[in-house]
């Protein structure tokens, strides 16, 4: 058998309120608010905070896989899983693979990661499952979406903080959602038909299929962390299931943070374990051109995992947009500012992977100071190759800073409006370096100030798309 | 053994034209201009007596090598070098023509710099370059600097009052400049009440986008004679230091000096002979490209003790008719900063004022005095000291 030894989860601390949404279009409001990622953020840069977060006190070489889903990649053709890995830092020789085109994708992931453990190919996989969906704008999708991950770390059963107990699908090519080579929103046929024929319909039968396997009846479950497409529909579940809404059907988060693609129902899970009981049963369903069901029981090793992960303290730990205006610049529905310079040299980010992606500094063999960017000559002693790698801490102090109107975040040209908040952070293990700082609020930058290291995307430039690593205010419990 | 070129070569033309923008100028027209001022003071045909220049300029000619000052004079079948070096362009130009002057493989040269940066579009420098790196942070001009303010606040108590003395001095300077660009006078609320540019620095802590050109006639002493009786100055030293272009990363950087400036200092003080900048020379000319710069560089050039600079401000002591004045001309703050001429200027300026040709800003008594350079991020420094010949 599988299970589940570490979870993690990321939502972006933005939000937008749907009555701010609901004024700013003229449509009605559906109530609550949902979490926005910023302009720097992405389903990867999200993905890899969720791995993070799920891989806090684990040995990444120890793992063998990662998969990552989504149907927002940022990439149509170019694996987000393979830079992932070198993001976490995970070994060469890892199998990787991008699972997308239906918001079942997290759940497959987490099958295949299953099968993988259990025929003995892989040790420990990692799932990632993040989604940041374009919603045309005015449309409900725009109020329903909200943009998150999760992390699952799937092994052997002995060290599982919850075992899998068992997995079943229902296939179903319901018409929607569908999005085309060349859309750039998902369109649907009408909704009913997806909800009343697809969700309402295909989730009872994988559930049911599944507990059918264990000899487990619907009462028997704690919980069920179930995706449903909006808050109706979500609710209506219960009623097909025959379980109580109020006890035994796990909060959609859909006033908190929107529907977050293929991580929703892995996002409640996690928030489901994170108040279970050793024990305790739960279900976990997604939805898209059929259903899966996978059922998990919590063991002893829930209550000491809990305190090394965030997990849903990132959906309480948000900070509200200003206005809908901000919220289509995030989602890149209007630019602003002076044009872009275009150019970014894409062989120098690839040659310098080691210290970009998984940050790695330089310590020198000779005089012993830890440095960054790593270069082959120490910066202070002058001694030529001879330095070891070394891991750089992701926390630290603000040295000095300032607000940089002429040259705007993410390296554009300035527009007089948007400053970049650049930051001289002192590393917790002393190295020094110099980031864009993001997140904030640049009246409470100041000398002194704690930051911790955030994955983002840098800029966009000769059409490709450079990540890396910013400092933000401290966030969702860090300690 | 090192030998120093004090006195060993002479400036006898000078020509700078007005700075500011010239939309309708070719970076072509304003060097042409610059070059035949200079010859004109320097009695020199430019294609009889002229055996080498140097071209300094930093943006717009990548690749483009001698041909910067070829093309534009017609000037073709002789030595030309283009020389870059950050804002610190224009005085290793001079630099590299006053060593072969020295090593008399020359006998008379041109040293000039032009910079033609409004064709770009935009604000601020252009950071269209493909030499950053993608990952590592970048950052504005001013954003280089205005990190040292903060510690500067937080280390010595300075406080941006303490920058807008800076620019209100040279603004009053720069007035009285024929050759300015801006030639206003302002007050400490025009700079405290302005737009932010990089905090804490505002837009009058920073020099302004500006276009312009310079040229020097350089040759040897004896020469100068026959061509301008004793209206020469000589160079004293001529000294370049370069430091990383990544000042942040520096393990023990801490903000309160630049150290490429510092060490340029230290030796052009050992080529000149100066053991007590501030008793021996007269005046000096900084690179005020940022307010903040100024008072650090007091410190850096050996005119104060670390952490006084702000106070020599306060006091008055760099004032035109202070103790030990600094940026008579106005400074970068009011002559911008088009990166290739600056240089070739501020040695152009040197030599007026110890020829006592400083119209409207001279230095009373000046007979010697330094410039300085300091380019990119904290990084290129370079001092010059032109004096009256000893």
């Amino acid at each position: 058998m599988a299970g589940i030894l570490s979870y993690g989860v990321y939502v972006p601390i933005w939000r937008i309120s749907r009555d701010e949404i609901a004024r700013s279009v003229g449509s009605a409001s559906m109530r609550g608010e949902r979490a926005v990622a910023s302009w720097d953020e992405d389903s990867l840069t999200m993905g890899v905070e969720a791995g993070l977060d799920c891989l806090a006190g684990v040995d990444p070489t120890e793992i063998d896989g990662l998969y990552f889903a989504s149907v927002s990649s940022p990439y149509r053709e170019k694996q987000v899983s393979s830079l992932i890995a070198s993001v976490l830092d995970l070994r060469k020789d890892v199998y990787t693979s991008d699972f997308a085109g239906s918001l079942r994708a997290g759940t497959q992931a987490v099958k295949a990661a299953c099968d993988g453990v259990r025929a003995g190919t892989m040790r420990k996989v990692l799932v990632i499952a993040a989604d940041a969906r374009k919603a045309m704008p005015r449309s409900d999708a725009e109020q329903t979406y909200g943009d998150g991950a999760v992390a699952l770390l799937i092994g052997g059963d002995d060290k599982a903080l919850a075992t899998i107990e068992g997995f079943s699908t229902i296939v179903d090519p319901m018409p929607g959602p569908w999005r085309r080579e060349e859309d750039r929103y998902a369109q649907v046929f009408d909704v009913r038909i997806d909800t009343r024929f697809g969700v309402l319909k295909n989730v009872p039968q994988a559930v049911n299929r599944v507990l059918g396997e264990v000899g487990l009846q619907a009462s028997d479950v704690s919980k069920y962390a179930a995706y449903g497409p909006d808050a109706r529909t979500h609710a209506a579940i219960a009623g097909q299931l025959k379980i109580d809404a109020k006890t035994q059907l796990q909060d959609s988060m859909f006033k908190d943070t929107g529907i977050t693609g293929v991580a929703h129902c892995l996002l409640l899970l996690v928030a489901a374990l994170e108040e279970a009981k050793q024990g305790d049963h739960i279900v976990c369903t997604s939805y898209g051109e059929g259903s899966d069901a996978f059922l998990v029981k919590a063991t002893d090793r829930l209550d000491r995992e809990r305190a090394n992960h965030r997990g849903t303290q990132y959906v309480s730990s948000k900070a509200m947009l200003p206005s809908y205006g901000r919220f289509l610049t995030y989602k890149k529905e209007i630019e602003v500012g002076w044009p872009e310079w275009e150019r970014s040299s894409v062989a120098k980010y690839w040659r310098d992977e080691n210290w970009l992606l998984p940050l790695y500094g330089m310590k020198c063999n000779n005089c012993g100071t830890l440095q960054y960017p790593v270069r082959r000559i120490c910066s202070v002693c002058g001694e030529r190759d001879n330095y070891e790698n070394v891991k750089l801490a992701r926390r630290g102090k603000v040295f000095t800073f300032t607000h940089d109107y002429l040259l705007g975040p993410g390296n554009r040209p300035a527009d007089g409006i948007n400053a970049a908040t650049r930051v001289l952070i002192a590393l917790e293990d002393g190295c020094r370096i110099w980031l864009e700082m993001t997140d904030h609020n640049a009246e409470e930058v100041n000398v002194d100030i704690p930051v911790e290291l955030t994955f983002r995307l840098l800029h966009e430039k000769s059409d490709f798309r450079f990540y890396g690593w910013k400092a933000r205010p401290p966030r969702a419990g860090s300690n | 053994m090192q030998e120093s070129i004090r006195d060993k070569v002479a400036i006898i033309g000078t020509g700078v034209t007005k700075f500011g923008e010239h939309w309708d100028e070719d970076a072509d027209d304003m060097l042409v201009d610059a070059v035949y001022d200079a010859c004109s003071e320097a009695n020199v045909d430019l294609r009889k007596d002229i055996d080498a220049v140097w071209i300094s300029t930093l943006y717009d000619w990548s690749g483009m090598s001698g041909w910067g000052a070829a093309e534009p004079l017609q000037w073709f079948g002789k030595p030309v070098t283009r020389v870059e070096n950050q804002c610190a362009s224009g005085m290793d130009a001079v630099r590299n023509a006053a060593y072969a002057v020295a090593a008399n493989r020359y006998d008379i040269v041109l040293a000039c710099g032009v910079e033609k940066v409004l064709d770009q579009g935009g604000r601020g420098l252009s950071q269209d370059i493909l030499y950053w790196h993608p990952s590592l942070t970048w950052q504005s001009a001013p954003a280089y600097f205005a990190p040292c303010a903060i510690r500067a606040f937080k280390e010595w108590g300075w406080s941006r009052e303490d920058m807008a003395k800076v620019a209100v001095k040279n603004h009053q300077n720069g007035a009285k400049h024929p050759k300015a660009h801006f030639r206003r006078e302002i007050t400490i609320d025009t700079v405290l009440n302005a737009p932010v540019i990089s905090y804490p620095l505002t837009l009058f802590d920073c020099c302004a986008l500006s276009e312009g050109a310079a040229a020097l006639i350089v040759t040897r002493p004896d020469i100068a004679k026959t061509l301008v009786g004793d209206k020469y100055a000589t160079i004293k030293a001529m000294a370049l230091a370069v430091e990383t272009q990544w000042p942040f990363f520096k393990p023990d950087w801490n903000g309160l000096s630049f150290t490429a400036t510092v060490r340029a200092a230290e030796d052009a003080y050992w080529e000149a002979g100066i053991d007590n900048p501030r008793k021996e020379l007269d005046f000096g000319i900084v690179h005020d490209c940022f307010t903040i710069t100024e008072l650090m560089t007091y410190q850096d050039m050996k005119l104060c003790k670390p952490g006084e600079g702000a106070e020599l401000a306060r006091a008055g002591v760099t004032a035109i008719d202070g103790e030990f004045p600094i940026n008579p001309d106005g400074g970068l703050k009011c002559f911008g900063h088009p990166v290739g001429a600056t240089g070739v200027r501020m040695m152009a300026e040197l030599t007026k004022q110890v020829l006592g040709r400083a119209e409207g800003c001279q230095v009373k008594d000046a007979k010697m005095g330094f410039a300085h350079n300091l380019g990119g991020p904290q990084a290129i420094a370079a001092v010059g000291i032109v004096g009256l010949p000893s």
